[in-house]
């Protein structure tokens, strides 16, 4: 599969060249216009990444669930969901199927109440039960999509009458709520379904409350949804039928959209074809906010990088600048940390962060006396891409480096053998709290990280904890800041996939912008509609 | 009456029948496919439990933590011994389960027909165009070789042989479904819905899988036909005969080249079903090269070993038919003489 994806992207610059479409203006979506009802669209989705759903639906099983954004919220709406104004900008939670929460015991418990009158697709209640009975089915589940709450020993998820949910947890929890967005626990399945079908049977053909419910499913191939003539929202959702169809990446799915055989695509970063595809008047591109910038990770507990000289020696080898502009056409903006502009506590730049400037970094690399190093990372396009630019950059700083990529096993093996040196990976979500979030590369402890200082474990912990976002801001701001001053990890920018879709089709994360939660953006699928003309 | 004209015969044939020697060499292969469908399931079960990693660990992805990496290979059973499962796997197939799959617990025998069914097209109509066009083409460019007809096949033909067929389709794909509006890019239709929607469906992933195998058949079939036709003796005593030179090459040259046309095709179907695992990508097609392509991804092995297992009975089948069909066109092999 990866000399085909590898195939199909060299062929993209290639396709690109003879001139697919003639050059035009971008498509304008025309927000303004009013939603129509009716119509059937199809989405298609990479089958590598978010078309890959092989283990099924059901959230306490889907073991894909983070990437299968769009298939779990179509069918399950979700107690919560992220929005954000038009162009991206003061994005929150929201209740959608919850009605609102209130935190008590300073923090430690939260009560989620649920909106009355809620049905399944099979004419059972989404009530407080039915979400106790789901959390407590995804909390054991072995999905990663599982959120990583520290739940009190005594009776941790309970109800309290019809409409309210309790969570207790042995520490104060202020990302609880944005946890939700990326996390299993935000899907409701119908417990009486579950129950009679059997968990088997259920995957394949999940039951929800959500905008709509499934027709067929073939795994990781075509799962097709109808309108739920019942949902809880009135009036919504606007299409009537759903189709969501995996192919073959970014160069088969930008054809099939031209020749009108999908209308939406999402999670494009093949940059010559989102360059082609922005002069395509019959496209609109929709650039999604960046909220997880790449960072070089360092293993701080071997050589070489256990000398900070080495590390510094890499912060001024690495011009992120060229990268950006070589390899982005300067579509993103350089990050300093491990926040980017679409998420929560970001700031663009840190005191003192050692940017690109080549004779330091070769007086260091002198006063070493020679530095080598090993530099992998997760075998994707952008990724491989971006490790030969620094290859050549180290190297010029007299760095001599090798490179590879891995596929995720390999890549996962290495971290947890511990003798990797350097990785690069993304690092930060929307809120740093929650999903993959800076602890992941950061904390002591955690195998894919490579530092290990008890001062950003304890600033990291604070920060979780902390209900204030201005203490939180403060804190995520001097974890930066440590990372920076003793040159853990440079980052490089943040880089977000984009949708692609056919002028006629509008709606909040398609043409809109919205935060990725994980790597796509939650499309907001109810509201999403199509111009009938 | 019937009793009497019906029993005395039937043992001559019966005999006959069992004695023939097609139907010996059609059991004789049949027997040698078991040891290789069982070396074939042996190899592909060693070679996925070498591979690093496993199941869980891929599913889970990089945030998971080894014991939850633990609970769910316990789950998928896979902290049993290999040899273990093997056995039971094998215990199983043999029965006519395969499994079900570590990832998605569908038995495997509930999806593999209508995946089956889409790839099996796409195969068969893959090499019915590519026959259907080479066979002509390569006898008219054999009627006068080194004439413009021959040049032009011959240059077509390089071409298309270097050209991969995923490069192909999405050329295809370009020109025919974009451009010209005239072919789906994506999607298939079930037969259920129509044949000709079907057909329709499948032209563009068929003809870019037909191709190549067109060109290196019209090659292939051109060259030995020339070869026949210069220089071997039954072609001169064809022609002191006075048969025409269409009919020496319809009738005499091209019975023998269809020889080396038949291996070639027979030993083709395992790498055009390999093919199809990165034409379904491109093309979206539900088929059973999507389905090992998930299976391989995912690292679960029931899936891999059911469809690895299901390509070599093809393979064994499609080598055997080859062989029989040997037997019809040569009476000494059908009589056991040679």
């Amino acid at each position: 599969m990866r000399i085909r994806a590898k195939a199909c992207l060299l062929l993209a610059g290639a396709l690109v060249v003879a001139g697919c479409t003639k050059p035009d203006e971008t498509g304008d979506n025309n927000q303004a216009a009013v939603p129509q009802r009716g119509g059937e669209l199809t989405v298609l989705l990479d089958s590598a990444f978010s078309g890959s759903w092989p283990s099924g639906l059901d959230p306490a099983t889907n073991t894909t669930g983070g990437g299968n954004l769009t298939q779990m919220s179509s069918i399950y709406g979700g107690l919560f969901r992220l929005v954000a104004d038009d162009d991206g900008k003061n994005a929150k939670v929201i209740p959608h199927q919850a009605a609102g929460y209130e935190f008590t015991d300073s923090g430690k418990t939260v009560k989620i109440k649920i909106k009355p009158g809620i049905k399944f697709t099979d004419g059972t209640a989404l009530d407080a039960a039915a979400v106790v009975f789901n959390i407590k089915r995804d909390m054991e589940a072995t999905c990663t999509c599982k959120p990583t709450w520290q739940l009190a020993d005594q009776d941790p998820i309970t109800a309290e009458g019809t409409d309210t949910v309790v969570l207790k947890f042995k520490q104060p929890n202020a990302a609880v709520i944005n946890s939700f967005v990326v996390a299993n626990v935000n899907w409701v399945v119908s417990p009486t379904a579950l129950q009679s079908m059997g968990p088997d049977a259920f995957r394949i053909k999940p039951v929800g409350a959500g905008p709509f419910k499934v027709v067929s499913n073939a795994l990781s191939s075509e799962l097709v949804l109808e309108r739920n003539p019942d949902y809880f929202v009135k009036d919504r959702p606007y299409l009537d039928k759903l189709t969501i169809r995996s192919i073959g990446g970014d160069q088969p799915a930008y054809q099939a959209l031209q020749a009108g055989q999908g209308q939406v695509y999402e999670g494009m970063t093949t940059i010559p074809l989102l360059e082609q595809a922005k002069k395509n008047s019959q496209l609109v591109v929709t650039q999604q906010p960046a909220t997880s910038p790449y960072v070089i990770q360092l293993n701080t507990k071997i050589p070489p990088f256990n000398d900070k000289r080495a590390r510094e020696a890499i912060y001024y080898a690495t011009n992120g600048e060229a990268i950006r502009q070589g390899l982005f056409k300067g579509a993103y903006p350089l990050s300093q940390s491990f926040t980017a502009d679409g998420g929560l506590f970001h700031h663009p730049t840190v005191p003192g962060y050692r940017t690109y400037d080549l004779e330091k970094a070769k007086a260091l690399v002198q006063q070493l006396g020679g530095l080598t190093v090993d530099l992998g990372t997760l075998k994707a396009y952008v990724a491989d891409q971006v490790n030969t630019a620094l290859q050549t950059q180290w190297e010029a700083a007299g760095i001599k480096t090798t490179i590879h990529s891995e596929q995720l096993n390999g890549l996962i093996q290495n971290f947890i053998g511990g003798k990797w040196q350097a990785m690069l990976q993304t690092a930060g979500a929307w809120d740093p709290a929650v999903g993959v979030g800076v602890g992941f590369r950061f904390s002591s402890g955690v195998p894919f990280s490579g530092v290990s200082d008890p001062t950003i474990d304890s600033l990291l912990q604070q920060a979780g904890q902390s209900t204030d976002p201005a203490q939180r801001d403060a804190l995520y701001m001097q974890v930066g800041q440590r990372i920076s001053d003793e040159a853990y990890a440079p980052f490089i920018l943040a880089f977000a996939p984009a949708s692609v879709v056919t002028k006629n089709v509008h709606g909040p994360g398609l043409t809109t912008l919205i935060p990725p939660v994980v790597v796509n953006t939650a499309i907001l699928w109810d509201e999403v509609w199509m111009s009938q003309a | 009456m019937s009793d009497v004209a019906t029993t005395s015969p039937a043992p001559r044939v019966f005999s006959a029948v069992l004695g023939s020697p097609a139907l010996r060499l059609i059991v004789k292969r049949l027997l040698t496919a078991i040891p290789i469908l069982l070396g074939v399931s042996i190899l592909m079960f060693v070679l996925l439990n070498l591979i690093p990693g496993s199941a869980a660990l891929q599913l889970l992805g990089p945030e998971a933590t080894p014991e939850q990496i633990a609970r769910l290979e316990h789950d998928m059973g896979l902290d049993r011994p290999p040899v273990e499962r093997y056995l039971e796997w094998l215990w199983n197939a043999l029965q006519g389960d395969l499994g079900r799959s570590l990832v998605s617990r569908q038995p495997v025998t509930d999806v593999l027909p209508t995946r089956l069914a889409v790839t099996g097209e796409l195969v068969a109509l893959a090499f019915l165009i590519s026959l259907t066009v080479a066979i002509p083409l390569a006898l008219l460019a054999a009627r006068r070789p080194n004439r413009f007809l021959d040049r032009v096949s011959m240059v077509v033909s390089t071409a298309g042989l270097s050209v991969a067929n995923y490069v192909l389709a999405l050329l295809l794909v370009l020109l025919f479904a974009v451009k010209l509006g005239w072919f789906p890019a994506i999607g298939y239709t079930p037969v259920s819905k129509g044949l000709g929607d079907n057909l329709y469906s499948l032209a563009l992933p068929a003809f870019a899988m037909a191709f190549p195998l067109l060109c290196f058949y019209t090659r292939f079939l051109r060259g030995d036909l020339v070869d026949q036709m210069q220089g071997e003796d039954y072609v001169m005593t064809a022609r002191a005969k006075g048969l025409g030179p269409w009919q020496v090459l319809l009738r005499h040259a091209f019975r023998n080249s269809s020889f080396g046309l038949i291996t070639i095709v027979g030993l083709n179907i395992s790498g055009l079903i390999g093919a199809t695992v990165i034409i379904e990508s491109i093309f979206s097609l539900p088929g059973i090269g999507q389905y090992l392509l998930q299976g391989i991804l995912t690292r679960d092995y029931i899936v891999v070993q059911a469809i690895v297992i299901i390509f070599a009975i093809i393979t064994v089948l499609a080598n055997l038919m080859a062989d029989v069909l040997y037997a019809v066109l040569d009476p000494r092999i059908r009589y056991g003489t040679n």
